[in-house]
């Protein structure tokens, strides 16, 4: 992607500073400052895998967690289609296009989502997420400066990478893993449980995730404590038949989000 | 002798005029060709190979080859306008002595009109004689500082290129260097992305096998982990080798985790 006009260059040095002198999970607050937004999202993505390195606030968090629990919304249509993704308001075609991230947003004091690949030279290792509370485009400037920002993060990750021990995740790059490692945990915990692989056992996480309201970090963190177990009826599980949802995303690397069955009934 | 061009077999002998204008008009051609190719996923092979046939369409050349280095700096043929077996041993005896590896040194134009006994290469001038090529010519291919190669012309009389030749060619050699830098940078990147995919999925793949372990021999995570460590030390292993063999199924989880041991608290009211 080009880098164009003597601004972006500016921008796109002065953000390099700022993360030399920032582990990667400052760098949402750089992004935030640098592009004068309301929230920014950073994640990792690859191998059907995904994980946050950072975000700006704990409603970005949501967000971003939210996607990577149903599998939908900006941040996997803007990895898998190679193109920046953007909603510069929410109303009835986010609402039908992501039926379960668009409400979370609304809810969480968004007005305008854009998502960009973290792409370059043909390199695509994940999203930068750009998050507005009030509805409206970003400026041809702003636009600008994450094309910009996307070529440093993009280039910064690999290269970070470059420096990691063979078929090692670079230390500066862990978080993106390690917040979630409960998750991780606990689908090794359900696929001995239930005795199916262990991305078999993530989707039923998620569906049941969903059936319960809860978010999938909960529900890992109560199967790692052992105070659930996905082959066991719990208690306040909504009976399975909850509306089917047009989710995920067609070919999200984690395809099929699971018939009602999955909840966590045997 | 061997001429193997293309142009100017219609039988009549066409004016200095019209051999001008169709030069001019092949090489607008030339130029826009190559530049299509250079879209999208190109095929670097095909735009070089192209690049030598229309090289010896175009200039007073008999012959043409590229040359690229290698990591270890030896050049090694990347297409040529004809598959000889004498052209292109003189290609691959230039990695010893000859105008391209003097072209690629230095990245300079290095071109020799009257090989014989006495030229710089003698067993590379004997080579090329022989083979019909009394004068070459390399064509240096850079890319800012770097020297990549070079475009290598045989001519089959004992003349020198003419000075527009030498510069069409070095114009045709530094978009012949872009295809190649680009194609080299795309090769880079898919290597880097597969190097954090592999990463990625690998740190996964332990946290995986580290809640396998730990539901199996119902044990914590750190004593799941260092289970999951002592394994593959004893067995000589990479720890995420032989967390993806459990995710695959490869390994038994019980030859890591121990024999399995019961739930110690069972759910329901008899606890």
């Amino acid at each position: 992607m080009p880098v164009s006009g003597e601004r972006s260059i500016r921008l796109a040095v002065a953000f390099a500073r700022g993360m030399s002198r920032t582990p990667a999970t400052g760098w949402c607050g750089v992004g935030v400052e640098f592009l004068v937004v309301s929230g920014v999202g950073i994640t990792v993505m690859g191998g059907g895998a995904a994980g946050p390195l950072c975000v700006s606030d704990p409603s970005v968090a949501i967000l971003e967690d939210a996607q990577f629990t149903v599998g939908e919304g900006p941040c996997p249509e803007a990895f898998l289609s190679g193109v920046p993704v953007s909603a510069a308001s929410f109303g009835q075609e986010t609402a039908r296009r992501w039926p379960s991230f668009a409400p979370l947003a609304v809810a969480n004091g968004m007005g305008a989502v854009f998502a960009y690949p973290l792409a370059s030279a043909g390199a695509n290792v994940g999203v930068l997420s750009v998050y507005q509370r009030s509805a409206g485009s970003l400026t041809d400037g702003q636009h600008a400066d994450c094309l910009t920002l996307v070529e440093v993060i993009t280039e910064t990750m690999l290269s970070l990478q470059d420096t990691a021990p063979p078929g090692e995740l670079a230390r500066e790059l862990d978080d993106a893993v390690a917040y979630r490692a409960e998750v991780y945990q606990a689908s090794g915990i359900v696929a001995v449980q239930l005795g199916v692989p262990a991305a078999e056992a993530l989707l039923r996480m998620r569906a049941h995730a969903f059936a319960a309201d809860q978010t999938l970090d909960a529900v890992a963190s109560a199967i790692v404590d052992r105070r659930l177990r996905l082959d066991e009826p719990a208690p306040g599980v909504p009976p399975p038949g909850f509306p089917p949802l047009g989710f995920p995303a067609p070919g999200f690397p984690t395809p099929g989000f699971p018939t009602p069955d999955g909840g966590g009934r045997s | 002798m061997n001429d193997d061009r293309t142009i100017g077999d219609t039988g009549r002998q066409p004016s200095v005029e019209e051999r001008a204008l169709r030069r001019e008009e092949l090489t607008a051609i030339t130029f826009v060709e190559i530049v299509d190719t250079l879209v999208d996923d190109f095929d670097v092979i095909e735009v070089l190979t192209v690049l030598t046939a229309r090289t010896v369409e175009l200039l007073a050349a008999s012959a043409a080859g590229i040359l690229l280095a290698d990591e270890h700096g030896h050049l090694r043929v990347m297409a040529a306008s004809s598959e000889k077996i004498q052209l292109l041993e003189l290609f691959q005896l230039q990695n010893d002595e000859g105008p391209c590896l003097d072209s690629y040194r230095t990245g300079t134009v290095v071109a020799h009109p009257t090989l014989g006994p006495d030229s710089p290469w003698p067993r590379f001038a004997a080579e090329s004689v022989a083979s019909g090529y009394p004068s070459v010519c390399a064509i240096p291919m850079r890319f800012k500082e770097r020297v990549l190669g070079c475009l290598n012309l045989f001519i089959s009389r004992p003349v020198a290129l003419p000075p527009t030749d030498v510069a069409l060619a070095q114009a045709l050699a530094d978009v012949a260097s872009i295809a190649v830098v680009q194609d080299q940078a795309t090769r880079l990147a898919a290597v880097r992305e597969g190097n954090l995919q592999h990463a990625l999925t690998s740190r996964i793949s332990i946290e995986q096998a580290k809640g396998m372990v730990a539901e199996y021999a119902r044990v914590d995570m750190d004593q799941a982990f260092a289970r999951l460590r002592q394994f593959a030390r004893n067995h000589n292993r990479g720890l995420t080798e032989v967390a993806q063999s459990l995710a695959t199924g490869e390994l038994v989880i019980e030859s890591v985790a121990g024999p399995r041991r019961p739930r110690t608290v069972p759910p329901g009211p008899a606890s």
